[in-house]
């Protein structure tokens, strides 16, 4: 007994080990003036701006209290591009995983332009779409797709045929078939694949952003590093984590709570 | 044909000598490297309403290929298969399978499952209730159905494997080798299941199978397969009574005849 509440305590304190030897770096080198603090500021600088960023009431300073609509407008960018991602990504993936036909079709054309890093899309996105809203959601798009995609042509690929076969001997029609047995078989590739898209979409949101749109949580590290606010571009950085893994946890739980099949085998 | 719902577990009187099942000059062929393979060849048999008929066969001889054939998964290079008269086209619920592999649906429970081919029918959801339950008893699941496949045993997902199929009360039901995955306790009992089901229901089954005492054990009539010729090779007819034993005078003959012939 005594045993075994030892590694449970061992085993809750592990992940934190880490990133608290790394903080107690921080404030260790910060505190001694090793680096210059226009190049490193302090964690306590990092609170209090951050808190200023999220808390503050707009006007006290540049960027007090913008936390809510810059990421507000950053969760819309997000989204419509990653719906857009979906939409796309998991109908082709149904087809390409299943007929030959759209696989022969699509399957090179995707893979070649999957080469393509998506960052060098940005200049033709912006001659497009300018800056700013459609610029961004394109970017994200394009680039959730691929994983949502794959993940799903992967999925219903390896569905075994007997299992089809089972759905269709119980008179299961197309639709069904699709719906019922389909989709929910290939839930574990299918929930990889959005779990993916959406943290890449995080990434391409920030490279949609940093091109001078006005708001957003990408925008705000872009022009904190114009004004030299090292600490803003940092609680920036954070602020993108905590959101984004947040996001992520979001999406299983939904998928969890909609599909048996995502609760049930995963 | 009326509703499986309507008609609840009414049992089907048994004529063996109306045929239900009709295969007439089945053949199949497979290419392979260029070159034709022959698996089935000008084969014929019929299965009567309520009729227990094995086929028996050692393996590589088309049995499998012959339940796809019947199921609709696969079609025949020539010859037809009819059911009550009429040509199959498609898979279809009135030929169910049971198969070797477990095919349940893993994000379904044993009792959703069960359920699966009946909801789409199904007007009135409590009645479905009602059907569904009584073939969760009847395959002795009660205590079982709100278990997913990956936590019950082989045999426990053949007996799901076996409702899902019986409640949709299909004209024939198609059985590949459902218990060789089975060990030899879990399988006797599954025979003796079925054969309960079957006496209850009165379903004629069509079932494939190597296992020479295992067709003894179940078979109106058994058909044995001849891997050379891709024909059937003997039609044996088994009027002894179940439950059969093996130290009977029949069944000691049966059993010699078969290996013989296998």
């Amino acid at each position: 007994m005594k045993f075994l509440k030892k590694t449970r305590r061992q085993r809750a304190v592990l992940p934190w080990i880490i990133p608290g030897a790394f903080l107690l770096m921080w404030v260790a080198v910060s505190g001694v003036d090793l680096v210059p603090h226009y190049l490193l500021p302090s964690p306590l600088k990092i609170i209090q701006t951050g808190h200023a960023y999220i808390c503050a009431s707009p006007g006290d300073s540049p960027y007090a209290g913008r936390f809510l609509s810059d990421a507000g407008a950053s969760l819309v960018r997000v989204f419509s591009g990653f719906l857009f991602a979906i939409l796309c990504g998991l109908p082709l993936g149904v087809l390409s995983g299943r007929l030959a036909v759209v696989h022969g079709l699509l399957n090179t054309f995707i893979n070649g332009l999957r080469a393509v890093p998506g960052i060098t899309w940005l200049p033709l996105a912006m001659v497009w779409f300018g800056i700013g809203m459609k610029t961004t959601v394109f970017l994200v798009a394009l680039a959730a797709f691929f994983p949502i995609y794959l993940n799903t042509a992967a999925g219903t690929r390896q569905i075994s045929a007997r299992l089809l076969q089972a759905g269709a001997m119980m008179g299961v029609d197309r639709f069904r078939g699709t719906f019922g047995i389909l989709l929910p078989g290939s839930m574990p590739h299918i929930m990889t694949g959005l779990r993916l898209g959406l943290g890449i979409s995080w990434a391409y949101l920030v490279l949609g952003e940093l091109t001078g749109v006005p708001n957003g949580l990408g925008a705000v590290i872009m022009d904190a590093r114009m004004l030299g606010r090292v600490d803003m571009i940092v609680v920036g950085m954070i602020l993108i984590a905590i959101v984004g893994r947040t996001s992520d946890g979001l999406l299983v739980k939904f998928l969890k709570t909609c599909f048996k099949s995502a609760r049930r085998m995963i | 044909m009326k509703d499986a719902i309507t008609r609840g577990l009414l049992k089907v009187e048994a004529h063996p000598e109306q045929p239900v099942l009709e295969v007439i000059n089945l053949t199949k062929r497979f290419e392979v490297d260029g070159t034709s393979i022959s698996v089935l060849n000008d084969l014929s048999f019929n299965a009567g309403i309520g009729e227990m008929v094995c086929i028996a066969g050692r393996s590589g001889c088309g049995k499998t290929t012959l339940l796809n054939i019947l199921a609709g998964f696969l079609r025949p290079s020539a010859g037809t298969v009819l059911i009550n008269g009429e040509p199959i086209r498609k898979p279809g619920p009135d030929r169910c399978v049971v198969f070797q592999e477990d095919t349940l649906f893993p994000w379904l429970t044993v009792r959703e499952n069960i359920a699966f081919g009946l909801k789409r029918r199904a007007k009135d959801k409590r009645r479905l209730n009602e059907e569904v339950d009584r073939f969760i008893t009847l395959v002795g699941l009660g205590d079982f159905h709100r278990y997913l496949p990956q936590e019950i045993s082989g045999g426990m997902k053949q007996r799901v494997a076996i409702a899902r199929v019986f409640i949709l009360q299909p004209q024939v039901l198609l059985m590949d080798e459902p218990f060789a995955s089975l060990d030899y306790y879990t399988r006797r009992e599954m025979q003796n299941l079925l054969v309960s089901i079957w006496r209850d229901l009165g379903q004629t089954i069509v079932f494939v199978t190597h296992d020479v005492d295992e067709a003894i054990t179940l078979a109106d009539r058994i058909l044995v397969m001849d891997r050379s010729t891709g024909r059937i090779r003997e039609e044996l007819e088994l009027t002894l009574p179940r439950p059969r034993r093996a130290e009977q005078t029949e069944y000691v003959f049966f059993r010699r005849k078969l290996y013989e012939l296998l």
